[in-house]
């Protein structure tokens, strides 16, 4: 039995007691996926795990507070599910997890720059073990998986549910070992260098919030601060500071949470690269609090709690 | 909104260095300022009166006065605003002398700084809105937690002040350090016939409820409202029968018993009364050595107890009190010496420390009074007092000085020589510290009259030498190296902080410093308040101090707990969180982060989640704001608009270029 | 003292106010004299203190924030500080990425006993802020930048630290 196949049957022996489950189906064409709402046979059809299936479904999780629903969920996704539960956003009792052991997904922004000319709407996918196969405009072009993987996949050190109740596919036994050079290369600019890229790309953010909407980690809804008269943290001017003040928020709020799934950077209609925040951030609390967002649980996120020794903060001498 | 500006020159404090003119005239170009003025003296009669009058006569709702820093005269302001009939919290102060003209010498600076200061309050005061207190009942009932000199005091000045009081005490008696002392100084006055009758009258006031061998479990509440949960140790008596008659204690045949009262010289009987003037005089069972609770066997004590009140099986108790204010007055430990190598580290047994040597002066002490060494029973005729034993001492993390030991080693040094009138004392000492009331003539008389030797320098080392140990130390007036050979060496040890102090004051909220110390409200101005209010302290429990001392600080306590209770009802800070129900998500985690348990969960209408502060508990700290990402809960008076409204006033944002 | 004739920057301060306002008090009271480019708002607590008032200052075009509250252990409310402790060390050490100096920002703790400290923190901050010189603003200052960001940033395509590598 394929993976895909196992996944249904398991899914397909929850559904009943289950208000919903979500996964992934194709999208507008065969290159993009979208989620699933899985509520009955049919739509179980249509599920798709695909290396294209890329949203993390605990997006949803907390929008079904008070029903049962499961989600398949690959390992940068399970880590944003146990920061959920951590923070007692949803309820174990009421999620069942299909836990998939992820190869990785890819990113389509690298698909784009792969393919010969901007995709628009591509005719057909094939998926081999190593490669995509994708006809645009009449033509088949060869992209390596590798060469496409989402950087997050490159790095990822949870590529196995670290959640599940259900669990498909072969666990990972070596985690890759790669940095993301460019990270490096980023952290290590002086500080004007860097100053000034910010201020560049924060021009071109237009505010639509994609990356906030798309946080499984955003959990406020139609609260906000950034979008409220009380308290007025922002005023709706587009500008650099603006706009950057809005990701500082998103930054601040996240310390400690962020369980690194990209989202927020995959969702960015500009390609803001939102990862270069998040990654640096989650690094300082692993320095200082050894904490990784979602990768045990019963742990409190570290702004939320304190030590009155506090081991790896120097205090400042004056 | 109508604001006005009123500009205090202090005198010259502000005037000096600051063109207050020109502030009151920038003023009045604030956003809704209607009126701006400057003037001598705000905070006189005269200077309140023209805020008073300018509030009516300009419909003024809302006042900024600059001038000195709020901690002095906010209060002030905000009643002078009250008296014209707005809501106190409508009110901002800048900060324009010890922020400005006190520490600023260039007048232009100064001038602009205090204009920006004024522009941040005004910016504040147009996001205030006004506030109202809460006012709730008083308990009127005081805890007491300690039983020693200050808590008895405290309990019988509150007491007769018409309060209720529970005294807490964890010894099986109350009385204290104090109980043990032979004689007090200077008076040389017997400590248990001064004592004595106060702790009878403790025993006997209709108003105090006692409660020994008990500790304090937890306190939740406020002010006015606290509720208090004491646990009282299983003593396996039943103290409503026990008359205190000691057959008891008479018959036990276990007597393996550290002797806690007489500081451990000697032992003493599994079940026991600790001594004579105890109150209560009632038996208790050190089940640690009763050989009925560790074996099963013996259960003599049963059998001869006229009134049948031994119990074998008596459990703990939980006792739970609720009250309105609380005294601590837990007192002091013994520093423990034993950490010091040169005084032997208890490997000879005639090195006592002071406390024990009262017990060997007292008559109702293991030697009845005579003085007789631990090692043979003999006389000593040389006793050598080493004073300043863990005070005054870096290299033991005691750097303070205990205050009184000077003072009890010169009693002592002159009780030794009444009792043993062929003896010579000898004190090794570092400064004479007597500052007392007929303290230094003290300190003169036990050298001139007692001719006791005082040798300024510390000792190196005491080592035996026969049947006598020597102190070998410094004479640093002399310039030389001295030995003196004792028949038994005295040692003040010094104050520490009370075991468990710092746990309790976590129960209490109350701050302990970093010895140990509860710290007071403000060293000099409140100095038995602490910062949570309705929690006094008095005595050692706050930083060493002797018996005089610890009285008044006891009354003082008690004055502070009557005066709060006096009044029928109290009013809460206004300036506490408040939930905005719409934006709460109602994830919890401000009930997380509140040091007070001040926020509750609660479900809506719709059958969600909420958080809900508890007003009266709420202290108003404002972490709770921080938490919540979606700003739902906001602190009155310090709202995440009014502080961005500060800032923005400061570093007004940079608005995009316009390109009309 | 540094001198008085060169520009003021902008200094924002948060002092909670039972510790640190009252050492700048007590500073005061002693006419511990300093530079004057210091405003300072008034806060409860430092735990009251969201490390976003922080950025927003900084964004606003503060030269630098300075914060200061309780010592650890003698917080007023028990445990403010250690909560501020833990957000505003976090917000140092991620300052760097955005290319904003982390020496604008600093924290502290200052005890209302300690005006001298006050005075030696609030000196040696200013000189520190100085020896930086004026922050660059994040929005453009002038229509000429304005303009001349649009131009760079439409030249660059996908001007991405990551995607180009």
């Amino acid at each position: 039995m394929s993976q895909l196949e196992e996944l249904k049957a398991a899914i397909r022996g929850h559904l009943d007691s289950l208000d919903c489950v979500i996964g992934w189906e194709q999208g507008y064409d065969p290159l993009h996926a979208t989620p699933l709402f899985i509520r009955n046979e049919s739509d179980l059809e249509r599920l798709s795990i695909s290396p294209l299936a890329v949203h993390n479904p605990a997006t949803y999780a907390t929008g079904f507070a008070g029903k049962k629903i499961g989600m398949v969920v690959r390992g940068c996704h399970s880590r944003s599910i146990i920061e959920l539960l951590n923070e007692k956003l949803i309820e174990r009792e009421n999620v069942v997890l299909f836990g998939l052991c992820c190869d990785g997904v890819v990113s389509q922004r690298k698909i784009r720059t792969a393919l010969p000319a901007d995709p628009g709407f591509v005719e057909a996918v094939e998926i081999g073990d190593d490669a995509l196969h994708i006809t645009l405009a009449g033509e088949k072009t060869t992209i390596k998986l590798q060469d496409v993987l989402a950087d997050k996949c490159r790095i990822c050190a949870y590529p196995d549910p670290l959640l599940a109740d259900v669990l498909i596919g072969n666990k990972h036994d070596s985690r890759p070992e790669e940095t993301l050079a460019c990270q490096e290369a980023f952290e290590a600019k002086p500080n004007a260098e860097k100053f000034t890229f910010w201020q560049d790309t924060m021009s071109r953010c237009i505010r639509c919030y994609a990356c906030r909407n798309v946080c499984p980690m955003c959990v406020c809804q139609d609260y906000c601060i950034a979008a409220s008269r009380d308290p007025l943290w922002m005023s709706q001017e587009n500008s650099p500071a603006e706009n950057f003040m809005f990701q500082m928020i998103h930054v601040s709020h996240l310390t400690g949470r962020c369980t690194e799934c990209g989202e927020c950077e995959r969702a960015c209609p500009v390609d803001i690269p939102l990862m270069l925040l998040r990654r640096y951030m989650n690094k300082q609390v692993q320095e200082v609090f050894g904490h990784q967002a979602g990768t045990s649980l019963d742990k409190t996120p570290p702004l939320l709690t304190f030590q009155v020794e506090e081991a790896r903060i120097k205090e400042r001498d004056w | 909104m109508r604001i006005g500006v009123f500009i205090c020159h202090c005198g010259s404090n502000i005037a000096g260095t600051v063109d207050c003119e020109s502030v009151a005239e920038l003023a009045s170009g604030f956003p809704e300022v209607v009126y701006s003025t400057d003037s001598m003296y705000t905070c006189s009669e005269p200077g309140q009166e023209g805020i008073i009058t300018a509030i009516h006569e300009q419909k003024l709702d809302g006042v900024v006065v600059a001038s000195c820093t709020p901690r002095m005269h906010e209060p002030t302001f905000r009643r002078a605003v009250e008296r014209a009939g707005l809501n106190r919290y409508m009110f901002e102060m800048a900060n324009i002398r010890e922020h400005v003209s006190w520490i600023g010498k260039d007048k232009e600076h100064n001038t602009n700084k205090a204009a920006d200061l004024v522009l941040m309050a005004v910016e504040k005061l147009r996001r205030n809105r006004p506030l109202v207190p809460k006012s709730f009942e008083t308990i009127k009932r005081v805890l007491v937690i300690g039983g020693g000199v200050a808590g008895i005091q405290a309990a019988l000045d509150c007491a007769d002040g018409g309060l209720d009081v529970v005294m807490v005490e964890r010894d099986q008696s109350i009385g204290g350090k104090m109980a043990k002392l032979d004689k007090t100084f200077p008076t040389i006055d017997c400590s248990s016939c001064v004592l004595g009758p106060k702790m009878v009258d403790i025993a006997q006031h209709e108003k105090i409820t006692l409660h020994t061998c008990a500790e304090i479990e937890a306190v939740s509440g406020y002010v006015g409202n606290f509720s208090v949960t004491i646990r009282r140790r299983a003593t396996y008596v039943d103290w409503t029968k026990c008359t205190g008659c000691g057959v008891c204690t008479e018959k036990c045949p276990s007597k393996r018993s550290p002797d806690v009262f007489n500081e451990f010289m000697g032992t003493t009987t599994a079940i026991n009364i600790p001594f004579p003037q105890a109150i209560p005089k009632k038996a208790a069972i050190n089940p640690a050595t009763c050989t009925m609770i560790q074996k099963g066997k013996c259960g003599v004590c049963a059998k001869v107890c006229p009134v049948g009140c031994i119990d074998y099986e008596q459990q703990d108790e939980l006792i739970n009190v609720d009250v309105g204010a609380i005294v601590v007055a837990t007192g002091y430990d013994l520093f423990d010496w034993h950490k010091y190598p040169q005084y032997g580290e208890g490997r000879y047994p005639d090195v006592i420390t002071s406390l024990q040597y009262e017990r060997l002066l007292s008559a109702s002490g293991p030697t009845g009074g005579h003085i007789k060494r631990p090692s043979d029973g003999k006389e000593p005729k040389n006793v050598v007092f080493i004073q300043c034993v863990g005070s005054r001492d870096r290299s033991v993390d005691r750097p303070y000085c205990s205050g009184f030991c000077c003072m009890y080693t010169a009693k002592q040094a002159i009780l030794t020589k009444d009792h043993i009138p062929d003896s010579q004392s000898y004190v090794f000492y570092m400064d004479i510290r007597a500052p007392g009331k007929g303290y230094d003539e003290f300190t003169r008389r036990a050298m001139e009259e007692y001719g006791a030797q005082y040798v300024r320098g510390r000792v190196a080392m005491i080592y035996p030498h026969g049947e006598q140990l020597m102190v070998r130390g410094a004479d640093t007036l002399a310039g030389t190296q001295v030995e003196v050979p004792a028949d038994l060496v005295v040692l003040a040890t010094g104050v520490e902080a009370a075991q468990g102090a710092v746990k309790l004051g976590e129960t209490l909220r109350v701050v302990p410093d970093q010895y140990g110390f509860f710290v007071e409200s403000h060293p000099k101005l409140k100095p038995v308040e602490t910062n949570t209010a309705g929690v006094y302290l008095a005595g050692a429990c706050q930083g060493p101090k002797d018996i005089p001392t610890s009285v008044g600080q006891g009354s003082a306590a008690a004055a502070k707990a009557l005066g709060l209770l006096s009044k029928e009802r109290l009013e809460s800070d206004p300036a506490v969180s408040k939930v905005n129900l719409s934006r709460c998500v109602g994830c919890q985690k401000c009930i997380g982060t509140c040091p007070f348990g001040a926020i509750k969960a609660i479900t809506d209408r719709q059958g969600k989640l909420k958080a809900e502060v508890i007003e009266t508990v709420c202290q108003g700290c404002g972490i709770c704001t921080v938490t919540c990402p979606q700003g739902a809960i906001q602190l009155e008076h310090f709202t995440d608009n009014q502080i961005l409204a500060e800032v923005n006033a400061l570093c007004p944002p940079k608005m995009n270029a316009s390109f009309e | 003292m540094p001198a008085q004739d060169e520009r003021e920057l902008r200094i924002v301060g948060f002092l909670c106010n039972w510790c640190s306002y009252g050492g700048a008090d007590t500073a005061g009271v002693a006419r511990f004299t300093q530079p004057t480019d210091l405003r300072i708002i008034r806060v409860p607590c430092s735990g009251r203190i969201d490390p976003l008032f922080v950025v927003r200052a900084l964004l606003n075009g503060a030269d630098g924030v300075l914060v200061s509250g309780c010592h650890p252990r003698d917080c007023h409310y028990a445990e403010g500080n250690f909560y501020a402790r833990r957000r505003l060390e976090m917000l140092k050490r991620f300052l760097p990425i955005t290319g904003i100096d982390e020496r604008r920002f600093e924290y502290t703790w200052v005890s209302a006993s300690e005006g001298q400290r006050w005075q030696h923190v609030v000196t040696e901050f200013t000189r520190r802020i100085h020896e930086l010189g004026p922050a660059q603003s994040f929005n453009p200052a002038t229509q000429e930048e304005w303009f001349n960001l649009a131009l760079n940033e439409a030249s660059k395509g996908e001007a991405c630290a990551c995607h180009g590598s």
